[in-house]
Parts: structure tokens; C-alpha cells; sequence
């Protein structure tokens, strides 16, 4: 039976991974201060829990503590490194990662219960609550009569995916030209050095997931800008569903390459503050990544694109 | 000033996945070596090339999206029964079918294939298919047949006949067998070559349906497995490949939940993906077996419902990144798949559906590269016999090892690729050959 084993409370990791924000806002430097009662005051909360979060930054190496001094910043997050991705799960957010993996495996039905989830991954009523809350936030699984709960539509399908590409179409050319977009410099900074460094990666050493990771940040970075909040909602709520398992469909280096190549563009035009030029591109790099190969083709008969009924 | 142009090899796989993605290994090792690979292809494999960084030309699709999808419908609805009978009796109701469509696919591209190859003017055309394209012979340059089925393609009195499954010393079988498909396929046949004859090509034989070309012939057939022939082939004009693998990201083996033991890699192509009552009987025996199964879904992940825990569902896999590092290939015979397999080193399980696949499954046996299961007699102890007895075989594992190692040290994407540009005259000196 699948479990999930015991780890850091999921609040403590938020809060380390908003320190981790607001670090990277204020411009700090290895080495630098991280003041508790300031960090405080900038994340809205007592000094209790962000020394608890400043002791999981110590454990991951990304802080150091000193006895008279507090904690000082020991990395430096104008480098692509990802730290927040390196901090441990908390077990609920643990839990809500194997429930998603198991959904897009089809391991468990489109409907699932407290239960059920219980017995599967061996955990209890709380974490399962909490997990189950925290894909309810984020519009993954909805409630439904009596005691279940319901997976709502994620992009995992050709022609869920097809759907998800025109909705992004639509949005995320108008986030770049709504008047007032603002690029955050720091993490453009950031995500130029990961892409170019897994650019000058050989092939055989090309990493897949590395992409992924880089092109969700890349999109994020966009949605962030948008000086329209609903706009800017709307599509930090539908990029979640890319980070997904069992949405990535797997493409040769050439185009993640391509595609790796057209962000730095859109990127080059975005820090010029060119903005209708980073959006037709955009348009184009978001057209050539919607392309899908055909459901199936066979000697003899046309290739078939979309999805066919089930019939046996 | 003469203009130092790189030469424009056009490639023309049919519209199956097999010869295209064949194709793209091919091209592949043209673009290292200078040239300019380009793609004549079915408009409804818009992107794929493109997808790989070439250029495509489309051939006109008939029909709407809406009456592709309606034909799919029929198509399986009329041809699953039968890729459940033997092969001598696919051969009225699923094989001559096919070629009645397979030559309409001829005769329609005719005159637009005839006109794309005036505006593209290649160098070389590569043609990867079963039926002659007349458009093709009358293009003004050498051009090449790509024999990516079996070696079953290419007759021989000691070669067992296409799509037969036959063993080379079924005698009986044989004169059977060709005997129903000759009777089968008179009429389509005998409607090619009056086609042929308008076009100003010779008849072909009974039963065939494409020459070979007089300029160059690729086999993809690697050693182990290849045939004794009774009349072996021009030296001069017919190249052996060993496999012709193309390349793909490396492939990131997910997290199971049940994540012990070996890695078994099954897909039966984009046709198998839908015959999700046979896919579904075979999670039900993985649920009780110590490995790991990634299973090619396609567009039917939906169908599927309590998968095991030791079963990963995906619509797609870069499949020759995933065979490398699979420890079992379960797959229906497709020669690109068993190529993949052998070029590996990975053995094979193969559950034929039709066409070459019978071939090659028998081949595998023969040659004991792998074991061949009927897919649609098979019990859930059969199959898990094959499975832990393909796993357990070490002595086939370490042959295997072996003769993947040496098919690597010569890619056949390579070979192909050094061929075909023999065939251009005045290569620019910065075109490797």
C-alpha cells in the first residue's frame, strides 16, 4: 500500500519558501542578514513561525545559523538553482502529489472519498482532509453530495490539452499587452541562466524535466507581470494544471530546444519592453508547442486526429 | 558564380508511424552530415516533422476531420475481429481491404505528389512505403526504396511469404498461403498496374505491388535475424541498415507507487492503442507480477479505471530513449519496434495484430530474439510465463547485449544517410559523405 512518510508541517514550508520570496525581492546577496522581526512584519505573521521556517532553510543548506547573530542567507538566489524545490514536502502536500500522480495513471477513479484515500495511502483523516482541501483550492477536485469528492478536468487528454492551449492563447498575449506589465527582473535573470545553461547541454544529456520545470517558471513569470489581476489569476490558476503528472507529452530535443530558444526571445523583447513584438511571439511559440501528432494512423487509411469513442 | 548548395534529399514515408518515425532517424543523419532533408507527407501529419526541425510539403487530405474520424469508427468497429484470426485468414478480410486502400492512396497522390516534386526539385527521393508512387519514377532523380517491413518484403524462394507468418520450411504453408493471397488481391492488383500502365511504368508481378528501385534499396533487417535467401541480393544496389533507430530526449522513468523490480515497455502502436479489452486484460496479470510496466495508452487513458500500482499509463513514450531502458519490450511486431528492440538489446514479447507483425514474431522465435503470443488466445498464466520467462533468460539477454552493442557501433540512420548521398552528384565539399 502506497504511504507517505512523516515530514515538515506544510505551513512552515510555505512560509520558508515566501522568506525565500522576499529575499529574492529585497535583492539579498549571499551572506546577507535575514532579520527576523523584518521578515515578520513583511510576510504578516509572529517571529514563532518564521524561526521554525528559518530552521528548515538551515536544513536545506539555504540559510546559516549563527548563535548571536540569527540567520544569514547561505545561497545565491540570482542563480537558476531551485531552492524552493529542493525544501522538503510537507506530508500533506507529499500526499496531494501522490493523489494526483495516481489520478493521471488512472490508478484511482475520477470520484474518490476520505475513505478510500485513507486506506490507499495508509495516512489519517487530517492529512487526507488537508490534501484533499488544498486540491480544492486549487480547483483540482470539487465537492460533491455526501461524502466525495470529484477530479475536474486537467489537461492530460489530446483534447484536453487542445483546449488548454487555445485558453492560454487567448490570455497570455493579452497578460503581456495590458498597459502597466512589469517583468521581475531578478527572476528573468534567474530563468535566462537555467535555460541558456540547459541550451549548452549535449542531447544525451538534455533534461526533460529541467525543461519542464523552466517552462512552467518562464510562463509563471508572465502570468506575474500582467498589471490585471483577474487576467493575472486566471492564468496562475491554469498554469497549475501544467505542473501536473500526466500532462507533460513527451517531445524531441529539437523542439524543446526550439521551444527553449523562442522563451529567450520573448524574454529579449520583454526586458526591452517590447511588449506587442514578446507577444506575437508568444503567439507563435504557443501555436507550435499546441501541435499534436495523430491518435493513430495505419497503411492504407488517413491519419486520425483527435480522440475516438471507445467501442470495445 | 556557382552556387554551393546543400542537396535536398526529400523523404516520402507513408502515413504510419513506423516508416515515418524510420524516416526521421534517417533525416536525421542527413542534417549532421550537411545535407537538407525535407518531408512529403499526409496533411494529417502536419507538424510531426516539423516537430523534429524539417521541412514539410503536404499532400492534399481528402475528406474532413469529421469523416477521418467516422472512418476510424468503422475501421475498428469492421477490423478488430479480425485481427483476431490466423494470418492466412486476415487475408480477404483485413489484407486485401487494405491494399484496395493502399492503392487509392497511390493513385490520388498522383498528380499533386507530380507537382510537389517539380517545385521541391530534389536531389534524391526516399521513398518508405509498400506501393510505387509512378510520380516518384518520373522525378528527374535517382530515388530510393526504404523496405522498412520485414525482410518477408523482398519475395524469395527461401523466405517465407509476406505477411504469412509462416516458417521458411512450411511448404505446405506456403502454397497455401500464397495461393489464397494471389486469388485475394488479383483484382486490386490487376487495378494497379493499369494505373502503372497509364503512368508509362512496367506491370509488376503477381502480387506485388512495389519494385525495387534501380538505384539503391535499404533493408531495415538486422543480422540476427536476417534470412538465408536462395537468390541472394545485388550487393551493388541492396544495403542491410541493422536497425534504423532514430534519436529522442532521454526518457525519465516516472515514480511508481509499487516501484521495484524490472522495467517492461509495452505498446502496440497507435492501431494496438485502441483495442483497450485486450490492454485491459493484460494490467489485470502486471497487478500480480514483481515489475514495472509503462504501457502506450494513446488518446484511451480515459477507458482505463483502477490501474495497479505497479502500471504507468501514458498517451505517448519517446520510445527508443524508453526500450534502452527497458529490461522487456512487449509489442505487436511492427518492424520499427523490433528493430528498437535489437538495437538495444532489450528482448521482445510480440502479440501480432497483422501485416509484418505475424512475420516478425515468428522470426523472433526462430531466432530466439524473443517469444511471439497470440493475442487473442492466451491465458493470465500464458502471458505471465512469457513475461518471467523472458525476464529470467539471461543467456538470450547476454546474445542480446552483444549484438545491440555491435548494431550501435554503426547506427543504421548513419549507413542510410552515407548511402543515399552516394547517390548525389557534385556534393558540396562541406557535405560529409
Amino acid at each position: 500500500m502506497p504511504s507517505v512518510v512523516k515530514l515538515p508541517r506544510k505551513n512552515h514550508l510555505d512560509l520558508a519558501q515566501r522568506i525565500l520570496e522576499v529575499a529574492r525581492q529585497q535583492g539579498m546577496r549571499p551572506g546577507a542578514h535575514l532579520p527576523e522581526q523584518q521578515l515578520a512584519t513583511l510576510c504578516n505573521v509572529s517571529r514563532t513561525p518564521i524561526r521554525a521556517a528559518l530552521k528548515v532553510l538551515a536544513e536545506r543548506g539555504v540559510a546559516t545559523r549563527e548563535s548571536d547573530a540569527g540567520y544569514r542567507l547561505a545561497v545565491d538566489l540570482s542563480l537558476p538553482a531551485d531552492f524552493d524545490s529542493g525544501l522538503p514536502r510537507a506530508e500533506e502536500a507529499a500526499l496531494a502529489d501522490a493523489i494526483l500522480r495516481d489520478r493521471a495513471a488512472r490508478r484511482l477513479g475520477g470520484t474518490i472519498t476520505v475513505t478510500e484515500l485513507m486506506r490507499r495511502y495508509n495516512a489519517d483523516r487530517r492529512t487526507v482532509l488537508k490534501a484533499v482541501l488544498s486540491l480544492t483550492d486549487d480547483d483540482i477536485l470539487q465537492r460533491a453530495p455526501g461524502q466525495s469528492w470529484v477530479f475536474r478536468p486537467i489537461p492530460d487528454s489530446p483534447q484536453s490539452i487542445a483546449a488548454s492551449f487555445e485558453y492560454r492563447l487567448l490570455l497570455e498575449p493579452a497578460a503581456v499587452l495590458v498597459p502597466g506589465f512589469q517583468l521581475d527582473g531578478v527572476k528573468a535573470a534567474a530563468l535566462r541562466h537555467g535555460m541558456e545553461a540547459l541550451l549548452s547541454r549535449p542531447d544525451s544529456e538534455f533534461g526533460t524535466r529541467e525543461f519542464q520545470r523552466l517552462d512552467i517558471e518562464f510562463h509563471r513569470l508572465i502570468a506575474q507581470g500582467c498589471a490585471n489581476p483577474f487576467i493575472a489569476d486566471a492564468l496562475a490558476g491554469h498554469l497549475r494544471l501544467r505542473e501536473l503528472p500526466g500532462h507533460a507529452g513527451s517531445v524531441n530535443v529539437f523542439r524543446l530546444r526550439q521551444s527553449t530558444q523562442e522563451h529567450l526571445g520573448i524574454l529579449d523583447n520583454l526586458e526591452a519592453r517590447q511588449y506587442e513584438v514578446a507577444a506575437d511571439l508568444l503567439k507563435v511559440h504557443l501555436r507550435l508547442s499546441g501541435n499534436q501528432r495523430p491518435q493513430a494512423a495505419n497503411r492504407g487509411a488517413p491519419p486520425l486526429q483527435g480522440l475516438i469513442r471507445r467501442l470495445v | 558564380m556557382k552556387i554551393d548548395r546543400p542537396p535536398t534529399i526529400a523523404l516520402f514515408p507513408e502515413a504510419s508511424f513506423g516508416a515515418a518515425l524510420n524516416c526521421v532517424g534517417i533525416a536525421q543523419a542527413l542534417r549532421d552530415r550537411g545535407a537538407r532533408p525535407v518531408f512529403i507527407c499526409h496533411g494529417g501529419f502536419s507538424g510531426v516533422f516539423a516537430d523534429y526541425g524539417f521541412q514539410e510539403y503536404h499532400l492534399p487530405a481528402a475528406g474532413t476531420p469529421s469523416d477521418t474520424a467516422n472512418y476510424w469508427q468503422d475501421f475498428i468497429k469492421r477490423h478488430l475481429p479480425h485481427f483476431d484470426m490466423s494470418p492466412i485468414d486476415q487475408i480477404e478480410t483485413y489484407v486485401a481491404p487494405t491494399w484496395e486502400a493502399i492503392v487509392d492512396t497511390a493513385v490520388e497522390a498522383e498528380a499533386p505528389l507530380g507537382q510537389l516534386l517539380a517545385r521541391i526539385r530534389p536531389d534524391v527521393v526516399v521513398l518508405d512505403n509498400v506501393v510505387m508512387f509512378p510520380a516518384i519514377a518520373a522525378a528527374g532523380c535517382p530515388w530510393v526504396r526504404v523496405v522498412s517491413c520485414a525482410e518477408t518484403e523482398l519475395p524469395d524462394a527461401a523466405v517465407p511469404p509476406y505477411l504469412s507468418g509462416l516458417a521458411a520450411a512450411d511448404e505446405a504453408g506456403r502454397r497455401a498461403f500464397e495461393a489464397r493471397y494471389l486469388a485475394a488481391t488479383e483484382k486490386v492488383h490487376a487495378r494497379f498496374n493499369a494505373f502503372r500502365a497509364e503512368t508509362g511504368l512496367k506491370p509488376l508481378p503477381r502480387g506485388q505491388f512495389l519494385e525495387a528501385s534501380p538505384d539503391l534499396n535499404l533493408l531495415l533487417t538486422p543480422t540476427i535475424v536476417k534470412y538465408e535467401r536462395k537468390v541472394p541480393l545485388d550487393a551493388e544496389r541492396f544495403f542491410y541498415l541493422e536497425g534504423c533507430v532514430r534519436s529522442e530526449a532521454p526518457f525519465q522513468i516516472p515514480d511508481f507507487p509499487r516501484n521495484k523490480g524490472p522495467l517492461v515497455y509495452v505498446s502496440f502502436g497507435s492501431l494496438g492503442a485502441l483495442d483497450v479489452k485486450l490492454i485491459q486484460r493484460m494490467l489485470d496479470v502486471f497487478a500480480g507480477l514483481p515489475a514495472r510496466f509503462l504501457v502506450n495508452v494513446g488518446g484511451m487513458r480515459d477507458a482505463y479505471e483502477a490501474v495497479p500500482d505497479n502500471v504507468h499509463l501514458d498517451a505517448w513514450f519517446p520510445q527508443p530513449s524508453v526500450v534502452q531502458k527497458s529490461d522487456l519490450f512487449i509489442h505487436h511486431g511492427g518492424n520499427n519496434s523490433f528493430c528498437e528492440a535489437l538495437y538495444f538489446g532489450t528482448p521482445s514479447l510480440i502479440m501480432p495484430y497483422c501485416w509484418d507483425g505475424h512475420d516478425n514474431a515468428r522470426r523472433a522465435e526462430e531466432t530466439g530474439v524473443g517469444r511471439r503470443l497470440d493475442r487473442a488466445r492466451w491465458t493470465p498464466e500464458d502471458l505471465s510465463a512469457a513475461i518471467l520467462g523472458l525476464l529470467g533468460d539471461e543467456a538470450m539477454r547476454e546474445r542480446l547485449a552483444a549484438n545491440g552493442e555491435a548494431m550501435r557501433r554503426r547506427p543504421g540512420t548513419a549507413r542510410a544517410a552515407d548511402a543515399i548521398l552516394s547517390l548525389v552528384t557534385n556534393v558540396p565539399s562541406k557535405v560529409r559523405g
